[in-house]
C-alpha cells in the first residue's frame, strides 16, 4: 500500500512538472485584451518608456475611439531586449501586426526580410508620402521602396539655462544666446560662463562616456563635412570615415573637458545637473525638452546644436512604424495597421509634446504645432539631421564607436590611436 | 531478491524524472544546440551557412576575444585569493564566542541576499564623483583628490573587485564557518593540555582541518568568477573603453548586438573548455587523497 502511495505521489509530481513545462500562456502576441465586437484587432508592439509611452497611448486611444472597424492593441515592451524579442518573434511567426522600430534598426529588419514593404497597401489606404519631411522619409526607403512610416526625428540638440546664461551676460534682449558660431566662439562662450558663474555652477553638463558624447561627436564630424562612417550598403558596406575630420571633431571635444575645463569630468548624471540648475548648458536629444518642461523653476531655451564648423548638421534617429512579415497575414489587419500609422502621424502634435519633431510637414506647419513652446526653435533640424548609416551593422558600429571614443574623452588614448582602433574593429565587423 | 532491489531503485525514478526532464530540456539540449550553432554562421533569426571550424579560427586571431578573456582571468586572479582570505577572516570573527556573534554572521551574510541589480546600483550611487558617499567622506577627512571610481581603468577594477567581495563573501564565510564548527573540540582540548598557544592551535589544528573545505571553495570560486558578467555590465558596462569587459559580455555583444550567434556560441565553448580543464585539474588531487 505504502509503495503505491509513493508511486502515486511520484506520478502526480511528474505530471505537475510536465504541465508547468508545457506552459499555459497563449501564443497571441497581444495578451489578453478585450477587442470590441466586429472590430479587426491590430496588435502593436512599442518600445517606448516614460512620457513617450503615455503620448503614444493617447494617440492609440484617440484612434480606437474615432472609428469602430479597427482596434489597435498597444503592447508596451521592455526596451532593453526589444529588438532581440521583435526579431526572434517575427522570424518564429509570432510577431505583432504592427511594430515600432528605430530607423537605425530598419536595415537589419529589411535585409532579413522581417518587415513588409508598405507601398502596395499604402496606396490602397491612401498614404500620401509627399506629406512627410523628405529628409526623414529617406531613412525609411530601401531600394526605392517604403519599408516604414516615420513617426518623428529626434536629433541631438542644445539646451541653455536662461537664468545662468543671462546672469553671465550672454543672453540678448530677445532671448537669443550671445554666441559666435565658430569653434573659437563656442569655446569663448563656455569660458566666459566659467569665469562669470558662481563657484558651485558650471558651464556645461555632459557625459564623459557613452552614447551622448558619441552623438555630439557625430554632429561635429558631420558639421565639418564628414558624411558617413561606412557606406549605405545593407550587407557589404565600405569603411569611409574621413579620419582627419573625425580627429578634428574629437580633439575639439576632448579639449572642452581637458584643456578648457568647461565640462566637469565623469558626471554621474548629467541630466540631473542641468535639471537642478547647476549647469548653464547641456546637449542631448530633443526628448529632454519634455523633461525640462515638467521641471519647476527651470527656465530654458532649446536650440539646434551650435553650428560651429560650417555645415548645418546634427546626429539624429527616427521612430518609425513597420509591418512585420507574416506568412498567414490578413490583408485587412495589415491595411488597418497602415491606416493607424497614417492617423498617428497626422496626430504629430500630441507626439511633439514628448519633444520629438513630427515627421509630417503638414503637422509641423500647422498652427497647433506653432503654439507649442520650444518646439519651433529646433524644428529646422529635421531638414538636415544625419541618420546612422543604412547598414545591418549600424548597431555594431555604434557600439564600437562609443567604446573607442570613450578612450579619447577619458584621455586614455590619442584621437589618432583611437580612430586606428575604430578602423580595425569596424573593418573586422563589416568584413566578417 | 534481485527483483526487490530493482523495484527499490525504480521507486526513485518518479522522483528523479521531473528534474531529469527539465534538466535535459533546459541544460543538456541547449548545450548540444550551442555546439551545433558554433559550426554555423547563425544570426538571431536562425541558421544561415555551415562554416565548419571558421568561428573557432576567427576566435583565435580575434584580439578582443583574448582581451576580454584576459579581463575575466584578471578578475579571477584578483578576487579568488582575496575572497578566500576575507571569507576565512570573517568566519573566524563570526566564530568567536562573543555577544556580537549573531550580528557578525548576519551582517556579513546580508549583502548576499541582495540581487545583482541592487548591489550594482548601490555601488554606482556610493561611488559617484563630486557628491558620492565615498568621495564625500574622502573630502571630509581632508583628501582633496576626486577619484573617478568607475571611469578610471585601474580604479574601475578595484571597484568591481571590492563590490564583488562585499556582495558574495557571505556564502563562502558560511562554508568556512560550518567547517570551523565541525572541528572536534577534543583537538583543542588536547593541544591545550600540551601547552599550545592560540597561534599554534590555529596553525596546526584549524588550518589543516579547513583544507578540504578550502579546496571546495577554491573550485566553486574559480568557476563562479570565470562566469563574471552581471555586476561588471551594470557597474562599468565593461568600460572605460572596454578595460573591464569580461568574456561573457563580449559573447553577449557578439550574439545579440552584432547578430552573430554562431561566433558567440564558439566563444562560449572556449569558456566551457577552460572551466572543464580547471575543474579536472582541481578535482584530480582531491580524488587521489580520498582514495
Amino acid at each position: 500500500m505504502k509503495k503505491r502511495l509513493i508511486l502515486l505521489i511520484g506520478i502526480v509530481l511528474t505530471a505537475i512538472t510536465l504541465a508547468a513545462c508545457s506552459g499555459g500562456g497563449s501564443d497571441d502576441a497581444g495578451g489578453d485584451v478585450e477587442v470590441p465586437e466586429g472590430a479587426t484587432e491590430v496588435v502593436m508592439w512599442n518600445l517606448f518608456g516614460g512620457g513617450d509611452a503615455a503620448f503614444m497611448q493617447e494617440i492609440v486611444d484617440e484612434f480606437n475611439a474615432s472609428q469602430d472597424a479597427i482596434f489597435v492593441n498597444n503592447v508596451q515592451q521592455e526596451f532593453e531586449e526589444y529588438y532581440t524579442k521583435l526579431i526572434t518573434s517575427v522570424s518564429a511567426g509570432k510577431g505583432p501586426d504592427l511594430a515600432v522600430s528605430h530607423a537605425s534598426v530598419l536595415p537589419e529588419l529589411v535585409s532579413q526580410g522581417l518587415v513588409q514593404e508598405l507601398d502596395t497597401y499604402g496606396e490602397e489606404v491612401g498614404v500620401n508620402w509627399g506629406e512627410f519631411n523628405q529628409n526623414i522619409l529617406e531613412s525609411t526607403v530601401f531600394d526605392e521602396q517604403h519599408y516604414a512610416i516615420p513617426i518623428d526625428t529626434h536629433p541631438h540638440i542644445f539646451f541653455v539655462n536662461n537664468k545662468l546664461v543671462g546672469d553671465a551676460g550672454l543672453m540678448n534682449e530677445d532671448g537669443s544666446v550671445k554666441m559666435e558660431q565658430t569653434p573659437e566662439g563656442f569655446v569663448e562662450f563656455m569660458t566666459t560662463l566659467k569665469e562669470e558663474l558662481p563657484e558651485d555652477k558650471f558651464p556645461m553638463s555632459f557625459s564623459t562616456a557613452g552614447v551622448d558624447s558619441y552623438r555630439l561627436w557625430f554632429s561635429f564630424y558631420t558639421q565639418l563635412g564628414g558624411e558617413n562612417i561606412v557606406t549605405d550598403d545593407l550587407e557589404n558596406p565600405e569603411y569611409v570615415l574621413d579620419v582627419d575630420k573625425a580627429i578634428e571633431a574629437a580633439e575639439y571635444m576632448h579639449d572642452l573637458w581637458h584643456e578648457h575645463e568647461v565640462i566637469p569630468l565623469n558626471l554621474a548624471d548629467f541630466y540631473a545637473d542641468f535639471q537642478s540648475g547647476n549647469a548653464a548648458t547641456t546637449s542631448t536629444g530633443v526628448w529632454a525638452t519634455g523633461t525640462w518642461e515638467a521641471t519647476e523653476e527651470l527656465e530654458f531655451t532649446a536650440l539646434p546644436a551650435p553650428n560651429i564648423f560650417g555645415q548645418d548638421a546634427a546626429f539624429g534617429n527616427s521612430h518609425t512604424f513597420v509591418v512585420p512579415t507574416s506568412q498567414d497575414a490578413d490583408p485587412e489587419v495589415q491595411k488597418g495597421a497602415i491606416e493607424f500609422m497614417d492617423y498617428a502621424t497626422d496626430k504629430g502634435v500630441i507626439w511633439a509634446e514628448a519633444g520629438h519633431i513630427p515627421s509630417k510637414t503638414t503637422v509641423v506647419e500647422s498652427e497647433e504645432y506653432a503654439e507649442l513652446p520650444y518646439r519651433s526653435d529646433y524644428v529646422e533640424v529635421a531638414n538636415y539631421v544625419n541618420f546612422p548609416d543604412q547598414t545591418v551593422h549600424a548597431r555594431g558600429i555604434e557600439d564600437i564607436m562609443i567604446r573607442n571614443l570613450d578612450l579619447i574623452w577619458t584621455d586614455e588614448e590619442s584621437p589618432e590611436e583611437a580612430f586606428k582602433l575604430i578602423e580595425d574593429e569596424v573593418k573586422a565587423l563589416i568584413g566578417g | 531478491m534481485k527483483n526487490k532491489l530493482l523495484l527499490q531503485d525504480m521507486k526513485a525514478v518518479p522522483f528523479l524524472l521531473p528534474f531529469f526532464i527539465v534538466y535535459m530540456i533546459f541544460t543538456i539540449f541547449p548545450v548540444i544546440k550551442g555546439l551545433e550553432m558554433s559550426f554555423y554562421d547563425w544570426s538571431l533569426i536562425g541558421k544561415l551557412d555551415f562554416v565548419g571550424l571558421e568561428n573557432f579560427t576567427v576566435m583565435f586571431s580575434d584580439p578582443f576575444f583574448w582581451r576580454s578573456l584576459w579581463n575575466t582571468t584578471l578578475f579571477v586572479i584578483l578576487t579568488t585569493p582575496t575572497m578566500m582570505l576575507l571569507a576565512l577572516g570573517l568566519a573566524l570573527l563570526a566564530n568567536l564566542n562573543t555577544k556580537l556573534q549573531t550580528f557578525f554572521r548576519g551582517a556579513y551574510f546580508l549583502p548576499s541576499i541582495l540581487s545583482v541589480a541592487v548591489i550594482s546600483f548601490l555601488a554606482i550611487f556610493m561611488l559617484q564623483p563630486y557628491n558620492g558617499f565615498v568621495n564625500t567622506i574622502l573630502h571630509s577627512i581632508g583628501i582633496e583628490a576626486e577619484p573617478f571610481w568607475l571611469a578610471d581603468k585601474y580604479l574601475a577594477w578595484i571597484t568591481i573587485v571590492v563590490v564583488t567581495l562585499w556582495w558574495t563573501v557571505g556564502t563562502n564565510m558560511i562554508l568556512f564557518l560550518v567547517a570551523l564548527q565541525d572541528i572536534p573540540e577534543s583537538l583543542y582540548e588536547a593541544s591545550e593540555i600540551d601547552g599550545a598557544t592560540r597561534w599554534q592551535q590555529f596553525w596546526y589544528i584549524t588550518l589543516p582541518q579547513l583544507k578540504p573545505i578550502s579546496k571546495v571553495i577554491l573550485l566553486l570560486q574559480v568557476l563562479a568568477s570565470f562566469k563574471v558578467f552581471a555586476q561588471i555590465m551594470l557597474i562599468t558596462g565593461g568600460g572605460p573603453g572596454g578595460a573591464t569587459r569580461p568574456l561573457i559580455q563580449y559573447i553577449y555583444e557578439s550574439g545579440f548586438t552584432q547578430n552573430n550567434l554562431g561566433y558567440a556560441a564558439a566563444m562560449s565553448f572556449a569558456l566551457f573548455f577552460i572551466l572543464l580543464i580547471l575543474s579536472i585539474i582541481q578535482l584530480r588531487p582531491q580524488r587521489s587523497e580520498e582514495s
